[in-house]
Protein backbone atom coordinates (compact mmCIF):
# COMPACT_ATOMS: atom_id res chain seq x y z
CA UNK A 1 0.00 0.00 0.00
CA UNK A 2 1.62 3.32 -1.04
CA UNK A 3 2.27 5.45 2.55
CA UNK A 4 0.35 8.18 1.08
CA UNK A 5 -3.12 6.20 1.41
CA UNK A 6 -2.14 6.94 5.65
CA UNK A 7 -2.94 10.33 5.26
CA UNK A 8 -3.52 11.90 2.26
CA UNK A 9 -6.06 14.50 0.48
CA UNK A 10 -9.17 13.17 2.76
CA UNK A 11 -7.54 13.38 5.79
CA UNK A 12 -5.80 16.65 5.23
CA UNK A 13 -8.83 18.23 4.24
CA UNK A 14 -10.97 17.18 7.16
CA UNK A 15 -8.40 18.72 9.72
CA UNK A 16 -8.58 21.56 7.10
CA UNK A 17 -12.37 22.24 7.11
CA UNK A 18 -12.28 21.66 11.36
CA UNK A 19 -9.78 24.25 10.89
CA UNK A 20 -12.09 26.66 8.78
CA UNK A 21 -14.80 26.22 10.86
CA UNK A 22 -12.75 27.12 13.84
CA UNK A 23 -13.82 24.09 15.59
CA UNK A 24 -11.13 24.25 18.74
CA UNK A 25 -9.59 20.45 18.94
CA UNK A 26 -5.84 19.87 18.76
CA UNK A 27 -3.88 16.70 17.73
CA UNK A 28 -2.68 14.55 20.35
CA UNK A 29 -1.13 11.57 21.47
CA UNK A 30 2.03 9.75 19.51
CA UNK A 31 0.99 11.14 16.38
CA UNK A 32 1.61 14.46 17.46
CA UNK A 33 5.15 12.89 18.69
CA UNK A 34 5.39 11.58 15.19
CA UNK A 35 4.59 15.30 13.51
CA UNK A 36 7.03 16.52 16.08
CA UNK A 37 9.86 13.99 14.73
CA UNK A 38 9.70 11.76 18.12
CA UNK A 39 10.48 8.20 16.03
CA UNK A 40 7.00 5.88 17.40
CA UNK A 41 4.61 4.60 15.66
CA UNK A 42 1.14 4.77 15.44
CA UNK A 43 -2.21 3.58 14.18
CA UNK A 44 -4.56 6.06 13.84
CA UNK A 45 -4.00 9.94 14.69
CA UNK A 46 -5.87 11.11 18.02
CA UNK A 47 -7.96 14.33 18.24
CA UNK A 48 -9.10 16.30 21.47
CA UNK A 49 -12.21 18.68 20.95
CA UNK A 50 -12.89 21.12 23.57
CA UNK A 51 -16.43 19.90 23.52
CA UNK A 52 -18.52 16.73 22.14
CA UNK A 53 -20.81 16.68 20.89
CA UNK A 54 -19.65 19.68 18.92
CA UNK A 55 -22.01 21.45 16.45
CA UNK A 56 -18.71 22.42 14.22
CA UNK A 57 -17.41 18.79 14.16
CA UNK A 58 -21.14 18.03 13.22
CA UNK A 59 -21.39 20.17 10.37
CA UNK A 60 -17.53 19.46 9.16
CA UNK A 61 -18.65 15.81 8.94
CA UNK A 62 -22.24 16.36 7.38
CA UNK A 63 -20.00 18.28 4.39
CA UNK A 64 -18.00 15.26 4.01
CA UNK A 65 -20.54 12.72 4.17
CA UNK A 66 -19.14 11.46 7.89
CA UNK A 67 -21.26 10.35 10.85
CA UNK A 68 -20.57 11.39 14.43
CA UNK A 69 -21.55 7.75 16.67
CA UNK A 70 -21.76 9.05 20.11
CA UNK A 71 -20.48 7.01 22.93
CA UNK A 72 -22.72 4.31 24.71
CA UNK A 73 -22.94 2.62 28.19
CA UNK A 74 -19.95 0.21 26.18
CA UNK A 75 -18.14 2.82 23.39
CA UNK A 76 -16.21 5.75 23.35
CA UNK A 77 -17.71 8.41 21.08
CA UNK A 78 -16.29 7.83 17.05
CA UNK A 79 -16.17 9.83 13.78
CA UNK A 80 -16.46 7.95 10.20
CA UNK A 81 -16.55 8.08 6.79
CA UNK A 82 -14.00 8.33 3.75
CA UNK A 83 -10.93 10.28 5.15
CA UNK A 84 -12.34 9.52 8.78
CA UNK A 85 -11.73 5.92 9.81
CA UNK A 86 -7.90 7.42 10.98
CA UNK A 87 -9.11 9.98 13.40
CA UNK A 88 -10.27 8.84 16.71
CA UNK A 89 -12.06 11.13 19.28
CA UNK A 90 -9.92 11.93 22.83
CA UNK A 91 -12.66 12.94 25.71
CA UNK A 92 -9.80 13.12 28.45
CA UNK A 93 -6.45 13.19 28.92
CA UNK A 94 -4.42 11.90 32.03
CA UNK A 95 -2.40 14.56 33.47
CA UNK A 96 -3.06 17.07 31.52
CA UNK A 97 -4.76 20.52 32.53
CA UNK A 98 -8.18 21.45 31.02
CA UNK A 99 -8.56 21.81 27.37
CA UNK A 100 -8.38 25.39 27.24
CA UNK A 101 -4.97 25.63 29.59
CA UNK A 102 -3.64 22.68 27.28
CA UNK A 103 -4.40 24.57 24.08
CA UNK A 104 -2.60 27.35 25.30
CA UNK A 105 0.20 25.77 25.49
CA UNK A 106 0.30 23.80 21.93
CA UNK A 107 2.68 24.42 19.18
CA UNK A 108 0.89 25.52 15.53
CA UNK A 109 1.51 23.04 12.98
CA UNK A 110 1.29 24.55 9.03
CA UNK A 111 -0.27 21.87 6.60
CA UNK A 112 -0.14 23.30 3.47
CA UNK A 113 -2.68 26.27 3.62
CA UNK A 114 -3.90 25.54 7.25
CA UNK A 115 -2.71 25.38 10.24
CA UNK A 116 -3.63 22.67 13.10
CA UNK A 117 -2.88 22.76 17.35
CA UNK A 118 -0.80 20.33 18.28
CA UNK A 119 0.35 18.95 21.55
CA UNK A 120 3.64 19.77 22.67
CA UNK A 121 6.11 16.74 22.92
CA UNK A 122 6.61 18.11 26.62
CA UNK A 123 3.14 17.61 27.08
CA UNK A 124 2.62 14.39 25.87
CA UNK A 125 5.37 13.24 27.76
CA UNK A 126 3.61 14.43 31.18
CA UNK A 127 0.39 12.50 30.01
CA UNK A 128 2.12 9.40 29.04
CA UNK A 129 3.58 9.10 32.82
CA UNK A 130 0.56 9.96 34.31
CA UNK A 131 -1.46 7.06 32.54
CA UNK A 132 1.57 4.72 32.87
CA UNK A 133 0.03 1.77 31.21
CA UNK A 134 2.94 -0.41 29.89
CA UNK A 135 2.39 1.00 26.39
CA UNK A 136 2.82 4.01 27.60
CA UNK A 137 6.04 3.14 29.62
CA UNK A 138 7.67 1.20 26.40
CA UNK A 139 7.38 4.48 24.59
CA UNK A 140 8.58 6.89 27.22
CA UNK A 141 12.04 7.27 26.66
CA UNK A 142 12.20 7.17 23.19
CA UNK A 143 10.11 10.18 23.66
CA UNK A 144 12.01 11.95 26.13
CA UNK A 145 15.33 11.35 23.81
CA UNK A 146 13.64 13.00 21.16
CA UNK A 147 12.62 15.68 23.27
CA UNK A 148 16.46 16.19 24.43
CA UNK A 149 17.52 15.86 20.82
CA UNK A 150 15.32 18.53 19.43
CA UNK A 151 16.14 20.72 22.38
CA UNK A 152 20.12 20.04 21.66
CA UNK A 153 19.47 20.40 18.15
CA UNK A 154 17.95 24.06 18.77
CA UNK A 155 20.13 24.93 20.79
CA UNK A 156 22.86 23.98 18.22
CA UNK A 157 21.27 26.29 15.76
CA UNK A 158 20.54 28.85 17.70
CA UNK A 159 24.96 29.12 18.60
CA UNK A 160 25.39 28.53 14.85
CA UNK A 161 24.11 30.58 11.98
CA UNK A 162 20.46 31.76 11.79
CA UNK A 163 18.35 29.73 14.50
CA UNK A 164 15.91 28.65 12.18
CA UNK A 165 13.90 25.80 13.87
CA UNK A 166 13.30 22.34 12.37
CA UNK A 167 10.38 22.00 14.11
CA UNK A 168 7.11 23.64 16.05
CA UNK A 169 8.21 22.62 19.42
CA UNK B 1 11.44 40.94 0.62
CA UNK B 2 15.75 40.41 0.94
CA UNK B 3 17.39 37.69 0.81
CA UNK B 4 20.95 38.58 1.43
CA UNK B 5 24.04 36.81 1.51
CA UNK B 6 25.10 37.77 5.53
CA UNK B 7 28.90 38.10 5.74
CA UNK B 8 28.70 38.07 8.98
CA UNK B 9 27.11 35.00 9.42
CA UNK B 10 29.61 33.47 7.20
CA UNK B 11 32.59 34.84 9.32
CA UNK B 12 30.56 33.56 12.29
CA UNK B 13 30.59 30.05 10.99
CA UNK B 14 34.13 30.18 9.76
CA UNK B 15 35.15 31.30 13.10
CA UNK B 16 33.23 28.62 14.82
CA UNK B 17 34.96 25.70 12.54
CA UNK B 18 38.58 27.75 13.03
CA UNK B 19 39.23 29.24 9.68
CA UNK B 20 38.68 32.67 8.06
CA UNK B 21 36.69 33.85 5.25
CA UNK B 22 39.67 33.27 2.77
CA UNK B 23 40.81 29.95 3.76
CA UNK B 24 36.85 29.23 3.29
CA UNK B 25 36.47 30.56 -0.24
CA UNK B 26 40.14 28.35 -1.18
CA UNK B 27 38.36 25.73 -0.17
CA UNK B 28 35.03 26.08 -1.60
CA UNK B 29 36.42 27.12 -4.52
CA UNK B 30 34.80 30.66 -5.25
CA UNK B 31 37.02 33.48 -6.40
CA UNK B 32 36.98 36.42 -3.85
CA UNK B 33 35.26 38.61 -6.94
CA UNK B 34 32.55 35.98 -6.76
CA UNK B 35 31.79 36.45 -3.20
CA UNK B 36 32.12 40.17 -2.58
CA UNK B 37 29.77 40.46 -5.69
CA UNK B 38 27.42 38.14 -4.05
CA UNK B 39 28.21 40.11 -0.98
CA UNK B 40 26.81 43.54 -2.43
CA UNK B 41 23.94 42.04 -3.86
CA UNK B 42 20.26 42.80 -2.51
CA UNK B 43 18.47 39.86 -3.48
CA UNK B 44 20.26 36.61 -4.11
CA UNK B 45 17.69 33.95 -4.50
CA UNK B 46 16.20 34.45 -7.69
CA UNK B 47 12.44 36.96 -7.34
CA UNK B 48 10.61 34.05 -8.27
CA UNK B 49 11.79 31.60 -5.54
CA UNK B 50 10.63 34.33 -3.33
CA UNK B 51 7.23 35.18 -4.78
CA UNK B 52 6.65 31.62 -3.91
CA UNK B 53 7.89 31.05 -0.51
CA UNK B 54 5.80 34.15 0.44
CA UNK B 55 2.92 32.61 -1.28
CA UNK B 56 3.19 28.91 0.27
CA UNK B 57 4.27 31.40 3.53
CA UNK B 58 7.57 28.84 4.48
CA UNK B 59 11.29 30.10 4.14
CA UNK B 60 13.09 29.56 1.26
CA UNK B 61 14.91 26.75 2.28
CA UNK B 62 11.71 24.92 2.74
CA UNK B 63 11.42 24.97 -1.48
CA UNK B 64 14.79 23.81 -1.94
CA UNK B 65 16.35 19.83 -2.11
CA UNK B 66 19.09 19.22 -0.44
CA UNK B 67 21.63 18.71 -2.67
CA UNK B 68 24.70 17.17 -0.31
CA UNK B 69 25.39 13.42 -1.24
CA UNK B 70 23.90 10.90 0.54
CA UNK B 71 26.74 9.90 1.49
CA UNK B 72 27.86 13.60 2.92
CA UNK B 73 24.45 13.97 4.60
CA UNK B 74 24.86 10.79 6.91
CA UNK B 75 27.93 11.71 7.70
CA UNK B 76 27.34 15.01 8.69
CA UNK B 77 24.15 13.35 10.89
CA UNK B 78 26.14 11.12 12.45
CA UNK B 79 28.41 14.01 13.84
CA UNK B 80 25.62 15.25 14.82
CA UNK B 81 24.55 12.44 16.79
CA UNK B 82 28.13 12.18 18.22
CA UNK B 83 27.52 15.85 19.61
CA UNK B 84 24.40 15.50 21.01
CA UNK B 85 25.76 12.30 23.07
CA UNK B 86 28.58 13.38 24.03
CA UNK B 87 26.41 16.53 25.47
CA UNK B 88 24.00 13.89 26.79
CA UNK B 89 25.35 10.30 27.63
CA UNK B 90 22.26 9.13 29.14
CA UNK B 91 20.45 9.28 25.73
CA UNK B 92 20.22 6.00 23.41
CA UNK B 93 22.18 6.45 20.24
CA UNK B 94 19.62 5.37 17.72
CA UNK B 95 16.71 7.19 19.25
CA UNK B 96 18.67 10.65 18.60
CA UNK B 97 19.69 9.40 14.98
CA UNK B 98 15.89 8.55 14.15
CA UNK B 99 14.88 11.66 15.23
CA UNK B 100 17.80 13.79 13.42
CA UNK B 101 16.30 11.68 10.21
CA UNK B 102 12.63 12.50 10.51
CA UNK B 103 13.69 16.37 11.66
CA UNK B 104 15.16 16.52 8.19
CA UNK B 105 11.62 15.68 6.85
CA UNK B 106 8.58 17.82 6.90
CA UNK B 107 5.60 16.72 9.29
CA UNK B 108 3.40 14.91 6.80
CA UNK B 109 6.65 12.41 5.66
CA UNK B 110 6.75 11.98 9.27
CA UNK B 111 3.11 10.94 10.51
CA UNK B 112 2.63 9.05 6.81
CA UNK B 113 5.78 6.99 8.37
CA UNK B 114 4.41 6.76 11.87
CA UNK B 115 1.27 5.24 10.35
CA UNK B 116 1.94 2.75 7.78
CA UNK B 117 4.71 1.24 10.28
CA UNK B 118 1.58 1.24 13.07
CA UNK B 119 -0.78 -0.02 10.54
CA UNK B 120 1.52 -2.79 9.23
CA UNK B 121 1.65 -3.72 12.89
CA UNK B 122 -1.73 -4.67 12.35
CA UNK B 123 -2.14 -6.52 9.17
CA UNK B 124 0.77 -8.78 10.68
Amino acid sequence: MAEHEFFGDAETRFLQELSRHDVAFMIVGLSAAALQGAPVVTQDVDLWFRELPNPGLEEVLRELHGVYVPPTMATPPMIGGEGIELFDLVTRMDGLESFDDELSRTVPLRLGRFVVRILSLERIIASKREANREKDRLVLRVLEDALATIRAREEGSDEGNDGEKDHPG
Amino acid sequence: MTMKLSHSKIDALCQTQGRNVSQLLDEAGVSRNSYYSLARKEVVVPRSVLKLSAALDVPVSALLDDILPVGERMRRRQRAVESIVADHPDLDRDNVRHTLTLLDEDPLTRIRRALRRGRARILR
